[in-house]
């Protein structure tokens, strides 16, 4: 397979010549070279790093700001510096927790259920002989398609007017979307079908490197299915696991296409996220939606900072996307 | 021009032009364009905007921008415009609920001449009239108007043995009576704003109101924890225990309710007007047969209290004009070319929205395409609007939280809790 | 042969892992098929009782979906062509250079990676009106360029690690010039990962809901993930469930034919830079 595993991020290889690199490099710079090559680095990283500052932490901040005051677009006049009372009033509301817990609900059981399905497709993907292209290739139309029309999608199969579900499965008017339980069920299918292909390919990818003699020495040695799966291929792809699990987590805890489309956040599934969004958007509540914004921020450092020390693993080592 | 902006808007043309897709050139005739933002409808508002462009013998030419499907979210859309003091939105389309609160915020142009506000409130129907001015300026006379009315299969009816049409009948006898026929009574009972239609339009009919002093803004005094909005919370919650209630009750807007209506187990509903220009359409599709169609009778919307008046909802669209208009002239005469009784009649007849001024029902071509129009007109002139605040979205979504899932109110505690939740919420103290 | 047995197995696995990814789709393409009068009334199973292409003339007849897929195009191909470019810079410095600050612009990558946009609506919408960037397709690149660097910046340096720079001197001796040895030997070897990194932030921009729906309100700038809500019937009350489904299968086409074609670099670029070991 096509992986491209890193080993070791820090190594530079360095400019490998004086006119290596024509376009950016002039003069001789064969005696300070490791000045200019520190000069060219930081001025090719220079646009990335400003755009990312610029249009993230930059609005972060700004949302600092905002969240200290009491200020609603639609009432400018009311505009008043508040202090830190949005954040008492965003955490001692029901709303928040309620959006706290149905957050946490989606995130854990799409996240728990995607590593094992995930899993068990790569594991087919790794197995399968013929079609194996085929195969990679229809697990990457989820990965791809829009998540709104996923949404769409699901929320029309299951809805009572235009759905087939009940139909096939015999159960006469039930209203899905009718209970938070229910809802919640048809919110986090949609979002296991869309995300499972992104985590079962990144485990194909771990899959992949398990090597192969210590399989085999496992099979001679008398080991089980079992014990294989559990004392070798797992241990071995624990990186890509931990990659999976750690971006997967952040992902779905930034749910909020789907409850849009498919509740509008009635019956309790409502999102973090989606809260945000409502302050903010809908209800151009600037002072408290920033609170809840950042808010919404930390809870995501807490994550990413609770996995890191939980797993100690290597931030360098990894990446991951949408 | 700030520079900032003009550096931004220089970034733009850059990247447009990058792509080779130069942004399309303005009017060459040099006619100024106003933009009106229109709610979706089947293409009245565009034609009415074309006649209008040419009726201005030049002076104006009118484009249309529509708006979503749901009254929050064309109120969000044009919030965050008019918050950027935009200068696009020359004329706007506006559901009368949140005409206060854009008026209190600056965003409408009052329209002050004495001979315009004549024109523009003439023969207008009492209600709709109401929600025009804010602060006794008139700032969007209405365009269209709407009301609910209960709609019923005559066959259920006479089966159950009650009379829709009578003055004094009750939503508790409805729904018995559906019940008792094993049929349902469809309602908006879905969590957005036709869920708030229904709630205000049941507490108005039993007396009461949802805000005392609506337009204190955030002081205002939440009024439901009162007689008459334990009345409509005890019909809410009849129906939602009721066998009458639709399966998809919780989740049911217009259309769902109108399925229902139009299916096996349709006996009640209360909607909008057009869903009888649909029904005609379902017929001509072959979704359900001429005898259904004429099995469709149609009363005033049911009382609360037997002895009680009922108060329909009221709907429509009001049109105002932006602030930060560059052509506010032009917006003035394109609103004295679409506000008149022909463009109403125009616009009743092309897409089934009710006419707010009573002269329209008189039309013989309007009589015909709609054989209620008596009773439309009559229900729009009673109808009860939503408390004319500059906090509505506040209201509104504070009394949606609260009585949704329709099943889970309870009318000895809901009403209360949400006269003290919207209290928390309109001081700042809870989120929405 | 019992090997032969096992395969038919997993070949059957395989169709139900096929069957789990495209069964929404097959409803998805059915649900557009369908009549939108008939839907409600008696329409209820899985296929069409009558076939129809009513639903694809709406949506083509409406300029609302016509104008948000011009801009879904605009301003994802803009974004990505902006997003591989400034972030190969870094990846080349990344992978080739050592300067000061490489680990703070990793490090800064990984956490925008993680970043809640919803967190950013609110003082995004405040900033781009101040600069009269609301509801423009600048407004919608910028944000669009700065989400996507990260997965760019990453799925790229994993690419350029494993070109050997080394031909490119070799190349040199030669006799090449400098600017045909990295035009001969550089660019084809780094091109398939830009390549694989465009398609994977054209996705990215292609798919994005939350920014689109906060950051637009009119034709000017709103792609069709967020003018998906924007539909409807006769009336305004009529739900057009069959119309959504049409436009649905419009944005979901150029998602297969890229799939069909780059299968294999998709897959490369999403597991690129995966863990060894």
């Amino acid at each position: 397979m096509n992986t491209t595993a890193i080993r070791s991020r820090g190594r530079s290889r360095g400019l490998s010549g004086a006119t290596g690199d024509d376009a950016t490099v002039t003069g001789p710079v064969r005696t300070d070279r490791a000045r200019h090559e520190r000069r060219l680095g930081l001025l090719l990283a220079a646009p990335s790093f400003l755009v990312m500052v610029a249009v993230t932490a930059y609005p972060l901040l700004y949302a600092v700001v905002l969240s200290l005051y009491r200020y609603r677009l639609t009432d400018p006049g009311g505009r008043e510096f508040v202090g830190l009372r949005n954040y008492a009033t965003v955490l001692s509301d029901p709303i928040w927790w309620g959006d706290v817990v149905t957050t946490t609900v989606i995130t854990a059981v799409s996240v728990a259920v995607e590593l094992v399905l995930g899993f068990a497709f790569a594991w087919v993907m790794y197995k399968v002989l013929r079609g194996r292209s085929l195969v990679r290739t229809g697990i990457l139309i989820p990965y791809g398609i829009v998540t709104v029309v996923s949404a769409f999608v699901w929320r029309y199969a299951f809805q009572l007017d235009s759905g087939f579900i009940n139909q096939w499965f015999g159960l006469g008017d039930f209203n899905w979307f009718g209970g938070r339980w229910s809802s919640l069920f048809v919110i986090t299918l949609s979002e296991i079908w869309k995300t499972t292909p992104f985590i079962s390919l990144l485990l194909l990818a771990g899959l992949v490197q398990v090597p192969h003699e210590l399989l085999e020495a496992a099979t001679v040695d008398g080991a089980t299915a079992r014990q294989r799966l559990q004392k070798v291929i797992l241990p071995n792809m624990k990186a890509a696991i931990m990659v999976a699990l750690l971006f997967r987590t952040l992902d779905a805890w930034r749910i909020f296409d789907n409850p849009f489309v498919m509740t509008g956040g009635a019956n309790d599934t409502e999102t973090l996220s989606f809260l945000a969004y409502r302050q903010n958007v809908s209800l151009v509540n600037l002072g408290a939606g920033s609170a809840v914004s950042v808010l919404l921020f930390l809870t995501v450092v807490l994550i990413a900072f609770v996995f890191i020390k939980g797993f100690r693993t290597n931030l360098g080592q990894m990446k991951g996307q949408r | 021009m700030t520079l900032r902006r003009r550096v931004a808007r220089g970034w733009l043309a850059l990247a447009l032009g990058a792509a080779g897709l130069a942004a399309c050139g303005g009017d060459d005739d040099g006619a100024p364009t106003l933009v009106w933002y229109t709610n979706p409808d089947n293409g009245g508002q565009a034609t009415l905007a074309r006649q209008c462009s040419d009726a201005s013998g030049g002076a104006f030419r009118i484009t249309t921008q529509v708006l979503p499907n749901e009254a929050d979210a064309q109120r969000e859309q044009l919030v965050r415009r008019l918050a950027a003091k935009d200068t696009s939105i020359d004329l706007m389309s506006l559901d009368p609920p949140f005409v206060a609160e854009f008026a209190n915020a600056g965003y409408l142009r009052p329209i002050t001449d004495a001979a315009d506000v004549a024109a523009f409130t003439d023969g207008v129907l009492e209600a709709p009239l109401q929600t025009a001015s804010w602060d006794g300026q008139l700032v969007a006379p209405p365009f269209w108007a709407n009301t609910q009315l209960l709609w019923f299969r005559r066959s259920v009816a006479e089966a159950a043995g009650v009379d829709p049409t009578a003055e004094d009948v009750t939503w508790a006898e409805l729904i018995d009576a559906a019940a008792s026929e094993g049929k349902r009574f469809g309602v908006q009972g879905r969590r957005y704003e036709g869920y708030m239609v229904w709630i205000n339009a049941l507490v108005s009919s039993a007396g009461g109101a949802i805000v005392e002093d609506p337009g204190a803004g955030a002081e205002a005094t939440p009024a439901l924890d009162s007689p008459a909005g334990r009345a409509a919370a005890q019909v809410v919650a009849d129906l939602a225990r009721s066998s009458a209630a639709p399966a998809d009750l919780t989740t049911a807007g217009e259309e769902e309710a109108r399925s229902t209506f139009q299916g096996d187990q349709g006996a009640f509903m209360v909607n909008w007007p057009y869903v009888y220009a649909a029904a005609q359409a379902s017929v001509a599709s072959g979704a359900i047969t001429q005898e259904t169609f004429e099995d469709i009778g149609w009363a005033r919307y049911p009382r609360v209290d037997a002895r009680l008046e009922s108060a329909p909802p009221l709907g429509g669209i009001n049109l105002a004009i932006g602030s930060f208009t560059d052509h506010p002239d032009e917006a003035l005469a394109a609103l004295r070319c679409l506000l008149t009784v022909e463009a109403g009649t125009q616009y009743m007849l092309e897409s089934g929205n009710p006419a707010a001024r009573a002269a329209v029902y008189d039309d013989p071509a309007v009589r015909e395409a709609f054989p209620m129009a008596d009773l439309i007109r009559d229900s729009i002139a009673a109808a009860a609007p939503r408390p004319l605040t500059p906090y509505y979205g506040d209201v509104s979504q504070s009394v949606q939280r609260s009585w949704h899932p329709a099943r889970d109110v309870d009318p000895l505690r809901t009403p209360a809790d949400t006269a003290s939740f919207m209290r928390q919420v309109l001081a700042g103290e809870r989120l929405l | 042969m019992d090997g032969r047995r096992t395969s038919n197995w997993w070949s059957l696995w395989g169709a139900l892992v096929l069957l789990w990814a495209l069964f929404p789709l097959a409803w998805m393409v059915s649900l557009s098929f369908k009549d939108p009068a008939t839907l409600r009334s008696g329409d209820p199973g899985f296929l069409p009782s009558t076939w129809t292409w009513e639903n694809y003339r709406t949506v083509f007849d409406n300029s609302l979906f016509t104008a948000a897929l011009r801009n879904s195009f605009g301003i994802a191909l803009i974004a990505t062509a902006l997003s591989v470019v400034v972030a190969m810079f870094a990846a080349y410095a990344i992978a080739r250079l050592d300067f000061p600050g490489k680990n703070v612009l990793l490090s800064l990558a990984l956490a925008i990676a993680m970043f809640p946009q919803a967190a950013l609506v609110g003082p995004l919408f405040d900033m781009w009106r101040g600069l009269g960037i609301y509801d423009t397709w600048i407004g919608l690149i910028l944000p669009y360029l700065t989400f996507a660097l990260p997965l760019s910046i990453w799925t790229m340096s994993a690419f350029f690690r494993q070109i050997p720079w080394e031909m490119e001197q070799a190349a040199q001796v030669d006799g090449a010039t400098a600017w045909q040895a990295f035009r001969k030997v550089i660019v084809p070897l780094a091109a398939p990962g830009v390549f694989t990194t465009a398609i994977l932030t054209f996705f990215f921009c292609w798919n994005e809901f939350l920014l689109a729906s906060s950051l637009t309100s009119t034709d000017s700038a709103r792609t069709v993930p967020a003018a998906l809500s924007f539909f409807t019937g006769a009336s305004q009350f009529e739900s057009p469930v069959t119309a959504v489904m049409a436009a649905s299968v419009v944005v979901t086409i150029p998602v297969v034919i890229l799939v069909l074609l780059f299968q294999r670099r998709i897959v490369a670029g999403l597991t690129a830079g995966a863990v060894k070991g």
